[in-house]
């Protein structure tokens, strides 16, 4: 007898067959004749520049996450969108947070400059400070 | 499909809805007000005691929510749940006043309002874990308050220290809530639910038990075992909480291990009860000996705590091995596996809070004052800040748990339960880990009022907003001390659980 998960189970395995035979009996078949072209490292038909350790800007991390948010605000809001009329007001309204929270989301990421590709330096307000390490010390060998 | 048993169903989340409610007002008053952060503490505050007013209904509660096709569903309200609600907003909102007065969190000006987001962020994770009747809600709930909490280790972001203990905490509370979410897959394979009061009356079934089920329970013992800095799972501890900025470290110490035992010992009774006696022993279900379990883990929790923080030199490890060692004390009182041993964690919680409160409070005064927080730079602190060194030596000493301080009550009445259940080898053991622990505390008043000063140290006057702050914290531990009986009263009102 075959359990849910045991079907599962299943699927995994036929997915991962179909790759491995499908690799394998390309590679019985085909004809394999390398050249100096066909081996090198392939970047849309360019040739490489550089390595591909370089460092990225952060900022692009934070495009990301942001395209992310709203990307899964489009999952979730369409079946929303099939039923909200079964749920009258109360189904408007909770679609209605959901979209408030995301656009308050949206305006904290716009006062905050994190939506200008070169973020604004804060200001840092002058504040009394207490004695670090440092000058603590100082005051010490002084003394 | 039942539109209306999920409005309904709201009624029981009416202060996390507050405190949700609070989380859109500060970002919003942050966003609006721009520089002028000065408004953030008091909506906090007055949103903690707008959430204290539901918590307070929730007393007179016992009830579980339903799902919209009728069945048992994620949230309980019962009287349980109410007072560690209570313990965890009463927590924050001394952690608002702390803040206030801290240097290291004024110097992060211009990100007060994320501060304060992300503290009510885990005020809301701390709420689901208490009221949760889930698997699936308890894991979402650990990781809500975890996020924040590992945001908010890292908090003042220029400090070294600060950020090796935010990485450090985020490491290990990434790899033990994947352990624990393998334990409750574990479980879900076998029973097909996650939800506590079916997964009970599965294993009233004959064929559970087993390595598989043992694994799983002891996986996600770990999970919860990290949140209350149980060992072997408190590694993190020392450092982030050395690390962390101290209002964090301080509401760590209280608000996220008292969240933490309520899901325990939620999780536990719920699951795994089979029946209370007449005098208020649970008789649990033969699968896992958790009796033992408990026992063994605290004593391991405990003695380790005390004994690590012989050799410790910083006033924050100290306090952080200090910790471990009360959770070891905490986790007896769970242990004892009766009403009445419930009712001794229930009083500890609500004493410990005020205490260690205490302690960091004073250890951040101190640390503004002197800029350090190692004890060796304690010495004369007796005769320089007279009031600050006698408000800390009247916390360690309730800490240790010295009559006619309000942590000899707490200590009292969990000895008073482990000899009732006849664990007297265990009272022991724990009666000697205290008298360990007097020595480490000790030492840190030997150095304020028996060492002389190396150099001489001005008089320092405290601030007239700390000073009322301690005169708060002072004045629960006096009384509770001397006048206890309303403390217990509502200790033993409060010890229902919804179900039992």
């Amino acid at each position: 007898m075959l359990t849910e998960f045991g079907k599962i189970f299943i699927f995994m395995l036929t997915a991962i067959l179909f790759t491995v035979v499908a690799i394998f009996v390309a590679r019985l078949i085909r004809p394999a004749r390398p050249t100096h072209e066909k081996l090198l490292t392939y970047e849309c038909g360019e040739d490489t520049i550089g390595s591909p350790w370089v460092k990225f800007n952060i900022r692009f991390y934070v495009v990301a996450l942001i395209f992310l948010i709203f990307d899964v605000e489009v999952v979730l809001l369409i079946p929303w969108a099939l039923v909200y009329q079964q749920f009258g007001v109360g189904g408007f309204l909770v679609g209605f947070i959901f979209l408030f929270l995301l656009g308050l989301g949206m305006a904290y990421e716009w006062r905050k400059g994190d939506l200008e590709w070169i973020r604004p330096e804060l200001k840092h307000s002058v504040l009394k400070k207490t004695k670090t390490e440092k000058q603590i010390l100082k005051e010490e060998t002084v003394a | 499909m039942n539109f209306q048993s999920l409005i309904n169903s709201l009624q029981y989340i009416k202060p996390e809805i507050v405190i949700a409610v609070v989380i859109v007002l500060v970002v919003t008053t942050d966003l609006i007000m721009g520089k002028n952060k000065s408004l953030l503490p008091w909506i906090s505050i007055a949103g903690l005691i707008v959430a204290s007013f539901f918590v307070i209904e929730q007393f007179s509660f016992k009830a579980v929510s339903s799902n919209a096709n009728g069945s048992i569903g994620m949230i309980t309200a019962d009287p349980f749940g109410a007072f560690f609600k209570i313990i965890v907003i009463v927590s924050s909102i001394i952690i608002v006043f702390f803040s206030l007065s801290s240097n290291e969190i004024k110097e992060a000006f211009e990100r007060h309002g994320e501060y304060y987001t992300l503290i009510f962020g885990m005020i809301l994770g701390m709420f689901f874990m208490i009221s949760s009747a889930d698997l699936i809600l308890i894991y979402l709930s650990i990781e809500l308050l975890s996020l924040s909490s590992y945001i908010l280790a890292g908090f003042t972001k220029h400090s070294l220290r600060n950020s090796e203990a935010s990485l450090k905490y985020i490491i290990y509370g990434g790899a033990s809530s994947g352990i624990m979410l393998f334990g409750i897959s574990i479980i879900y394979g076998l029973t097909g639910t996650t939800n506590l009061y079916l997964l009970n009356s599965f294993f009233h079934l004959p064929q559970f038990g087993g390595f598989i089920f043992w694994l799983a329970c002891i996986l996600i013992f770990a999970g919860i075992g990290f949140k209350i800095s149980a060992a072997p799972f408190h590694f993190w501890t020392p450092d982030v909480y050395e690390g962390a900025p101290i209002t964090i470290t301080a509401y760590l110490s209280i608000a996220s291990k008292a969240a933490g035992f309520a899901l325990l010992i939620r999780f536990i009774k719920v699951t795994f009860i089979d029946s209370v006696d007449a005098s208020g022993y649970w008789q649990l279900l033969n699968l896992i000996d958790w009796k033992s379990f408990l026992i063994l883990i605290s004593i391991l929790t405990m003695t380790l705590g005390n004994f690590a923080a012989l050799w410790q030199s910083n006033m924050k490890r100290l306090l952080a091995y200090s910790s471990i060692a009360h959770a070891g004390y905490l986790l007896l009182g769970l242990a004892v596996l009766s009403d009445q041993g419930l009712i001794a964690i229930l009083i500890y919680f609500a004493i410990y809070a005020f205490m260690n409160l205490g302690a960091f409070f004073v250890v951040m005064i101190i640390a503004n004052k002197i800029g350090s927080e190692e004890i060796d730079d304690y010495k004369g602190l007796g005769y320089s800040m007279p009031f600050l060194s006698f408000s800390i030596a009247v916390f360690l000493i309730s800490l240790t748990g010295i009559p006619p301080t309000a942590g000899f009550i707490a200590k009292l009445y969990l000895f008073i339960a482990l000899v009732d259940a006849k664990m007297i080898a265990v009272a022991v053991i724990a009666l000697l880990n205290t008298v360990v622990s007097l020595y480490y505390y000790i030492k840190v008043l030997k150095n304020m009022y028996l060492v002389r000063p190396e150099k001489e140290m001005p008089a320092v006057l405290v601030s007239p907003a700390a000073f009322a702050m301690l005169i708060v914290l002072l004045v629960p531990i006096f009384l509770f001390g001397i006048y206890f009986t309303p403390l217990v009263n509502l200790a033993k009102s409060s010890i229902g659980l919804m179900g039992f």
